[in-house]
């Protein structure tokens, strides 16, 4: 029988992948300007932040771990993880239980920072790498096994998308992250033909996302 | 005052005692990491809340529970058929054996319904029956009736898995019912009364006080959660929307929305929890809905004193369980018993629930007892009168300590060809010591329920 997923399901589905994909990779880039500020570069996390169109303030490698994480930005790591939080209950139903468990526990941790007088330090990133770590593998366990798993995919994939353009990153191996996509977006619109885009068609950043959200887009038909 | 201690319960505190107390911290942990949630709107703000919870379960003896399975068998059944009469021939009203204006003249009686049918005939799917154990004869009681909407299975379930996980060595060493076949009871009542379709939950959304609940329950009973908003009534015919924009038909939907709010169409047309054209495409016998609209009638905490004559008048059975000894106002000479032992009795407003409108004589001053006699002569038919029970306290290991706290039962009953008693429940104390009332917006907890053989 044909899998039903509501479109609201469906949307936290995908913004879930791509929360978590990017509290993931904001994390990595963050342990590594936090290492940079102690002694190589100073203005490592404002050069971070500039790629994110946020101007952020720090006076040191302690101050920074703070800003980026509890700061008033729309990068905030508190509001990713409540972000993931907040579709994974909407989605719970849709989810494996043990990994619905490590997205609340992700988000506690950050949370309970702001609730008590501790200071955000190395051993905290390190236990939220290993929670999202924990949370993909619990998902690559099951992937491809049902449509919920590949809205979670799409999300991931869209933001790593999203993500190597930004950072400039290899555009040859950003279009097989597209090509991944488009493969999820047939299965997920069936008889619907995806829409074709390479990134030599159209080299301009916002018109690949654009081909790229245009794909979601087709895939989900939220009714007004 | 206690339960005597049975050879059960040593069972249970001999390896209670030998488990690390850490681990009762753990169990929080586990119980949180799942959001086991109960939201609550205060002062205008969202608020997310863990229900308060204790690790001493309540247990209940095979033999003991034989009964009260037996008991709520016939009570759901008598109560089934109650509604099914009442909105079809009305038999029970037109013999008397239920005055019509009572009837009538109760909140949840909804004469739009009168002559229509169910699919399958069935009013009562799921049903909260909440009990107390008498301390006075050991003999289980009756509070309450609950057949609309009734909540709360879930955390049962919630706190036996985690149960399971962090204390294995009782149900190695212990031979405690398993209770893990409630979602399939549920699946089974839908697919009994669907009309053609797929099954639904329907809740208002992320922010009801019970969302957890329906979320949960959808997932395990392999029904579809949706939002009011997506499902679409067309030419009388419910349909769920899918994401990629598919209309598939619906047969039965597992509502988790009063009545009041399920159709702005025919209910309240303010309601932003409904969903328009349903009523009509129920009453065209196109979709069935779980529990019936118009249940709040056997609800009712009047008509409530009315079941053993149900039962005896529909089964011709004596009653399994009794009824707290209840007293109508509305009745001249219920009514003067009310009035001359007013300390000594429950006054309960009928039309209120969750443990609101609850007065107990003993803590009334005399004044009080005036106002209230005055308000019950104006209008006999909104209160009830019972006896004060005095039910049987729980032992409860809170802040590190056993404690004593009042508890009642709420048992699940579902049905569907048959009717199926759950083996578990939801056992429910109070905040404070000496505390009567349990619900959980009272501030109550919850803890498991055990029902064990040696």
């Amino acid at each position: 029988m044909e899998e039903l997923i509501t479109a609201n399901v469906a949307t936290n589905l995908y913004w879930l992948g791509r929360n978590l994909k990017r509290a993931n990779e904001t994390l990595h880039k963050i342990s590594k300007a936090y290492d940079d500020i102690i002694d190589v570069d100073i203005d490592a996390g404002r050069k971070l932040y500039k790629t994110f169109n946020i101007e952020l303030e720090y006076d040191g490698a302690v101050d920074f771990l703070q800003q980026a994480i509890l700061g008033e930005h729309s990068a905030n790591i508190l509001e990713l993880t409540a972000n993931a939080r907040e579709s994974a209950i909407i989605s719970r139903h849709r989810l494996d239980s043990d990994a619905f468990g490590e997205i609340i526990e992700l988000h506690a941790l950050f949370d309970s920072i702001t609730k008590t007088d501790r200071e955000i330090d190395y051993k905290l990133i390190d236990h939220a790498h290993s929670l999202i770590s924990e949370i993909w593998g619990t998902f690559s366990k099951r992937e491809h096994t049902n449509k919920s798993d590949l809205f979670i995919k799409m999300g991931k994939l869209v933001e790593e998308a999203d993500l190597r353009i930004r950072f400039n990153k290899d555009e040859a191996i950003t279009v097989t992250v597209i090509e991944e996509i488009d493969a999820i977006v047939k299965v997920l619109s069936e008889d619907e033909e995806p829409v074709k885009q390479t990134q030599s068609q159209n080299s301009e950043e916002n018109d690949l996302m654009g081909v790229v959200n245009t794909k979601i887009n087709q895939v989900i038909i939220e009714e007004v | 005052m206690l339960e005597k201690n049975t050879e059960l319960h040593e069972k249970f505190w001999e390896i209670f005692n030998k488990q690390d107390r850490h681990k009762v911290d753990e169990f929080k942990a586990y119980m949180d990491k799942f959001a086991v949630n109960f939201n609550l709107y205060k002062d205008g703000n969202f608020i997310e809340q863990s229900l308060p919870f204790d690790v001493v379960p309540r247990i209940i003896s095979t033999g003991e529970f034989a009964k009260i399975d037996r008991g709520l068998q016939q009570r759901v059944k008598a109560l089934n058929l109650f509604l099914e009469d009442l909105y079809t021939d009305a038999k029970i009203v037109k013999e008397g054996i239920i005055p019509e204006t009572f009837v009538k003249e109760a909140g949840g009686y909804l004469k739009e319904f009168a002559g229509f049918s169910p699919s399958q005939k069935i009013r009562a799917h799921i049903n909260g029956i909440d009990l107390v154990k008498d301390s006075a004869d050991d003999e289980w009681v009756i509070l309450e009736d609950n057949l609309r909407v009734p909540s709360g299975a879930s955390y049962p379930l919630s706190i036996r898995d985690t149960y399971r996980k962090i204390y294995p060595d009782f149900f190695e060493n212990l031979k405690i019912d398993p209770i893990k076949d409630y979602p399939s009871m549920i699946a089974d009542s839908m697919e009994y009364v669907n009309t053609g379709g797929i099954d639904v939950v329907l809740t208002p959304g992320r922010f009801n006080s019970a969302y957890y609940e329906h979320s949960y329950l959808a997932e395990k009973s392999g029904a579809h959660l949706v939002r009011p908003h997506e499902l679409k009534v067309v030419d009388k015919k419910v349909y769920f929307k899918n994401y990629n924009g598919k209309l598939i038909r619906v047969g039965s939907i597992y509502r988790r929305t009063d009545d009041e709010f399920l159709d702005p169409k025919f209910f309240n047309p303010d309601s932003l929890i409904g969903v328009p054209g349903l009523v009509d495409a129920y009453l065209a016998g196109n979709v069935a809905l779980m529990n019936a609209i118009g249940n709040g009638v056997a609800d009712d905490k009047g008509i409530y004193y009315f079941v053993p004559k149900m039962i005896k008048y529909y089964l011709g059975e004596e009653p399994i369980l009794k009824n707290a000894p209840t007293y109508l106002p509305y009745f001249e000479e219920d009514r003067k018993y009310v009035f001359d032992n007013m300390e000594k009795l429950v006054i309960k407003d009928v039309a209120e629930a969750g443990g609101y409108g609850v007065l107990f004589g003993h803590e009334m001053t005399q004044l009080q007892m005036e106002d209230l006699k005055t308000i019950i002569k104006a209008n006999p038919r909104r209160f009830i009168a019972q006896e004060l029970i005095e039910f049987y306290d729980e032992k409860c290991y809170l802040n590190k300590e056993l404690q004593n706290r009042k508890a009642d039962f709420r048992a699940y009953v579902v049905m569907a060809e048959d009717v199926k008693v759950w083996q578990c429940g939801l056992t429910r104390y109070a905040l404070e010591e000496g505390n009567y009332l349990v619900n959980s917006s009272q501030g109550g907890g919850f803890k498991d329920t055990w029902v064990m053989e040696l």
